[in-house]
C-alpha cells in the first residue's frame, strides 16, 4: 500500500528536518512530500537538503491551499493512502502511524488526531499517556464553541475540529483536491467529509507543546476567528452536494 | 401643508439647466475616461461595460429629465432625489457585490495555479534528482545515509 505523508510547511526552518526525520523514523515505509507555502527563510532548502521531495508554492496562499496541494499530489500520484502533520514539531509521526493504520485498515475514510478525545480504549501496542496538552483560555473557548456547533451540525461528535494531523484514503483525496476552503480549510473539510457520507473517525493522540514561536491568536482575532468559523459551519451545511467522491 | 405638496408636485424635475449641463459635461468626461483606459489596457473590455451603460444612464438623465420623474413614478416615490439616490446606490451594491464575487473566482485560480507550479517544482526536482541517481538510493530504502537527527 503506497502512502504519502506530506507537510505543509511556512517559515520552518528550524524544526524541518527534524520532523522529517521522525516521519522516516516512525513511518519507514512513506514517501514525504514537503509543501513550502512560500516561506521567506530557506524551508525548502532544508527539506531538500534532508532528501525528500518539495513542493514549493510561488507565493503563501495559506494552511489550506497547502494542505490540498498535498492531497492533489497524493491523488495523481496514485497514493492508496496520505497523512499530513504540523512541520513545527508539535506532531510526533509515531501517532501519524497509528492515523495511517485505521485509514490502512479500512475502519475510516478519514482519521483526525484529537488532542482533547477521552482515551477510552488504548489502542493495542500503545501504552495509553496523559494529556500533556494545555491550551491557553482563548484557545479553550473557541475549541469549545467549535466542537460543540460543528457536532450539532454533523451529528457526529468532534473533539478536535482544527487538529492538523490527519490520514485519509483515496476517497478524501479526490473529494479535498477539488474542493478545500482555504480560510477555514479545518473545520470546512471535516463538515464535507461528513456531509458526502465518508468515514470520518477521530484517533485520540498525543501532542507536544510548541517548541519555538507563539500562537498567532490574541483575544479579539479569536474572536474574530470564532464568528468566521461559525458563518462558515452555518454556510456549509447549505452547500450542495458534490458527487459521490469515487468508490 | 397642502401647499407644499402641490408646489413639490408643480416642480417634480428638480433639474435645473445648469445642473443638467454640469451632469452632462461629466457623464461625458466618464466615458471618455472609461474609453481612455480601455485604449491604455488599463482595463478590459468586458468589465468596461457596466460602466459605459452607467455613463450613456447620467447622459440621459441629463438630456431627458422628464425620465427621472416617470422612474421615481414607477418606484412609488415623491421626491425625485431620493429615486435617484437609491437606483444609485442600489447600483454600486450591485457592482461591488459582482467585484467580490469575480474576485473570489479569480483568488481561487490564482491558489490552483501556484498549487499547479508547486506540484510542478517537485516533478522537477525528482527528475533532476532522478536523473542524478539519488532517488534510487531511497526508493530501495538501501543507501539512505543515516540522516536521522532526532532524539
Amino acid at each position: 500500500m503506497r502512502t504519502l505523508v506530506f507537510i505543509p510547511a511556512w517559515n520552518e526552518e528550524a524544526s524541518i528536518d527534524g520532523v522529517i526525520a521522525d516521519v522516516r523514523a516512525h513511518i519507514p515505509g512513506a514517501d514525504i512530500l514537503v509543501i513550502d507555502d512560500g516561506s521567506a527563510d530557506s524551508t525548502t532548502e532544508r527539506a531538500r537538503e534532508a532528501g525528500v521531495l518539495v513542493a514549493t508554492m510561488p507565493f503563501n496562499q495559506g494552511l489550506g491551499a497547502a494542505l490540498q496541494t498535498g492531497y492533489l499530489w497524493a491523488l495523481r500520484e496514485g497514493y492508496d493512502c496520505c497523512a499530513h502533520l504540523d512541520a513545527d514539531g508539535q506532531h510526533p509521526a509515531s501517532e501519524v502511524a497509528r492515523l495511517l493504520a485505521e485509514v490502512q485498515a479500512d475502519r475510516a475514510d478519514l482519521v483526525i488526531g484529537s488532542r482533547y478525545a477521552k482515551q477510552t480504549e488504548p489502542l493495542p501496542g500503545v501504552v495509553p499517556e496523559g494529556e500533556d496538552y494545555r491550551a491557553t483560555w482563548t484557545r479553550r473557548i473557541g475549541i469549545n464553541v467549535f466542537r460543540f456547533f460543528l457536532t450539532l451540525a454533523t451529528r457526529q461528535r468532534f473533539t478536535d475540529t482544527t487538529s492538523g494531523m490527519r490520514a485519509a484514503n483515496r476517497r478524501v483525496m479526490s473529494l479535498f483536491s477539488e474542493n478545500y476552503s482555504p480560510d477555514f480549510a479545518e473545520i470546512e473539510s471535516l463538515q464535507m467529509a461528513v456531509r458526502e457520507g465518508l468515514r470520518v473517525e477521530e484517533v485520540p493522540v498525543r501532542m507536544l507543546e510548541r517548541t519555538g514561536g507563539s500562537s498567532f491568536l490574541t483575544p479579539l482575532r479569536s474572536a474574530f476567528f470564532i464568528f468566521k468559523g461559525l458563518v462558515v459551519i452555518l454556510v456549509g451545511q447549505f452547500k450542495p452536494r458534490h458527487a459521490e467522491a469515487e468508490r | 401643508m397642502s401647499l407644499a405638496v402641490f408646489a413639490a408636485q408643480a416642480d417634480r424635475v428638480s433639474l435645473t439647466s445648469q445642473t443638467r449641463v454640469i451632469a452632462a459635461a461629466l457623464a461625458i468626461l466618464f466615458m471618455l475616461l472609461i474609453l481612455d483606459l480601455i485604449r491604455r489596457d488599463r482595463l478590459q473590455e468586458r468589465y468596461s461595460v457596466i460602466w459605459f451603460v452607467a455613463g450613456l444612464a447620467m447622459l440621459a438623465g441629463a438630456a431627458f429629465p422628464g425620465l427621472l420623474g416617470s422612474v421615481a413614478d414607477l418606484m412609488g416615490v415623491r421626491d425625485t432625489n431620493v429615486a435617484l439616490f437609491s437606483i444609485v446606490l442600489l447600483l454600486l451594491l450591485g457592482l461591488a457585490l459582482n467585484f467580490s464575487v469575480i474576485m473570489s473566482r479569480q483568488a481561487a485560480q490564482i491558489t490552483r495555479l501556484a498549487q499547479e507550479r508547486a506540484i510542478e517544482r517537485a516533478k522537477e526536482q525528482a527528475a533532476r534528482e532522478a536523473l542524478e541517481g539519488r532517488l534510487n538510493g531511497k526508493r530501495e530504502g538501501e543507501d539512505e545515509p543515516a540522516r536521522d537527527r532526532s532524539s
